[in-house]
């Protein structure tokens, strides 16, 4: 059951990460996808510890592959969002969605 | 791709001091990410971040824990105590099992560390005893390996409080008086209780080292209530060791940290 708290910034930042890798959705490429859009280094532990509280809120459910040679033989864990994370980040677009709609330009802004 | 082999200390750290479902498969992505070209300092940023957010995150899971192996931890010198009294009432060492130094020493110091890890599994046993909801929770596999992983870290933390404090108390003596004696003070007697045990008669003393030295063994209750630095620090083995154990079976999330069935 998804919890009804809004996401964090970086909560939600996963979560999107995850829809847009779909089926290869795990801990590299979801780190890299973060840094590729926040132009900076993330925390692999990090990223697996946010994973994780969502995974205990039921935004996300996890599964484990095939162990591979170039990973030491450890498998992967790949996530996929569940529909009450879709509910959840829907949700959370449409607050964010109208409060950015009502402000006005701000100081300092760039297009 | 290539076959680099990561740091092996930060593996191990990864391996030890982070836990939860993710271990194995962030060790598996740092070592993908490692393979495709990221420097072994970047490993060892991601490996020491990452233990910092699991200790960060299981801080207030293990509040109780941490709570009682801070309590067992100020028992100890009433334990070393103990030892100490039974090393003197039975005189293991020489009645026993003779033996020349080096080999006296290191039959001195397994006996204690030997003494000292039976200690702290009877706070553990203890704990579970207490502990019922922690106990049906437990993983005896992850606590066994908690403790094998404690057994270094004890034996460093202790060597290294049996020499810092001893070459701190040295200064301006001769060596060959203050080598495992306790000098008129509680602390070397937590540290070392069996050579306090040893402490020769009077005119043994007299006739090696000149004028003995004050020597005062603390009662239990002043061992329990002695702040000060040094006696502080004896206990910090204990109190980690304890900790490090029982944090390892902590289940995370309430689920199996399927990265340790192995």
């Amino acid at each position: 059951m998804a919890d009804r708290s809004y996401l964090g910034e970086f909560e939600l930042m996963i979560l999107l990460a995850v829809i847009h890798l779909g089926d290869e959705a795990y801990g590299v490429p979801i780190s890299r996808e973060l840094e590729k859009h926040r132009g900076r280094g993330v925390s692999v532990g990090s990223v697996y510890a946010a994973l994780e509280r969502l995974e205990a809120k039921g935004l996300v459910s996890s599964s484990l592959g095939d162990p591979t040679p170039e990973r030491g033989g450890k498998a992967k864990r790949f996530f996929q969002v569940t529909r009450g994370g879709l509910r959840q980040v829907n949700e959370t677009r449409r607050v964010l969605t109208r409060l950015w709609q009502g402000l006005p330009e701000l100081k300092g802004e760039r297009p | 791709m290539t076959t680099v082999q990561p740091p092996a200390i930060a593996v191990w750290l990864l391996r030890h001091f982070t836990l939860g479902e993710a271990n194995e498969a962030l060790a598996g992505d740092l070592l993908e990410e490692l393979r495709s070209g990221r420097s072994a300092g970047w490993y060892w940023r991601q490996v020491l971040a990452a233990i910092s957010i699991s200790w960060r995150r299981d801080a207030m899971n293990l509040s109780s824990a941490a709570v009682f192996a801070a309590l067992w931890a100020t028992v100890t010198p009433v334990w070393l105590l103990v030892v100490a009294h039974v090393e003197q009432k039975f005189q293991f060492h020489a009645r026993i099992w003779p033996m020349e130094w080096p080999w006296s020493t290191v039959l001195d110091l397994g006996t204690l560390l030997a003494a000292n890890l039976l200690y702290i599994l009877a706070g553990i046993g203890l704990y579970l005893a207490l502990d019922m909801s922690l106990r049906r929770d437990l993983h005896v596999a992850l606590l066994l390996r908690g403790m094998k992983a404690g057994v270094p870290v004890m034996i460093a933390l202790s060597a290294a409080l049996i020499v810092l404090p001893m070459n701190f108390i040295a200064q301006g003596q001769p060596a060959n008086q203050l080598a495992g004696i306790p000098v008129g003070s509680s602390i070397i007697a937590h540290m070392n209780p069996i050579e306090v045990a040893r402490i020769p008669p009077q005119e043994t003393w007299e006739a090696q080292f000149g004028e003995k030295p004050v020597i005062t063994r603390p009662s239990p209750f002043a061992a329990i209530s002695d702040r000060r630095a040094p006696a502080i620090l004896v206990r910090l083995p204990f109190f980690l060791v304890i900790l490090f154990a029982l944090w390892r079976a902590k289940p995370q999330l309430g689920k199996r940290p399927d990265g340790f069935a192995q």
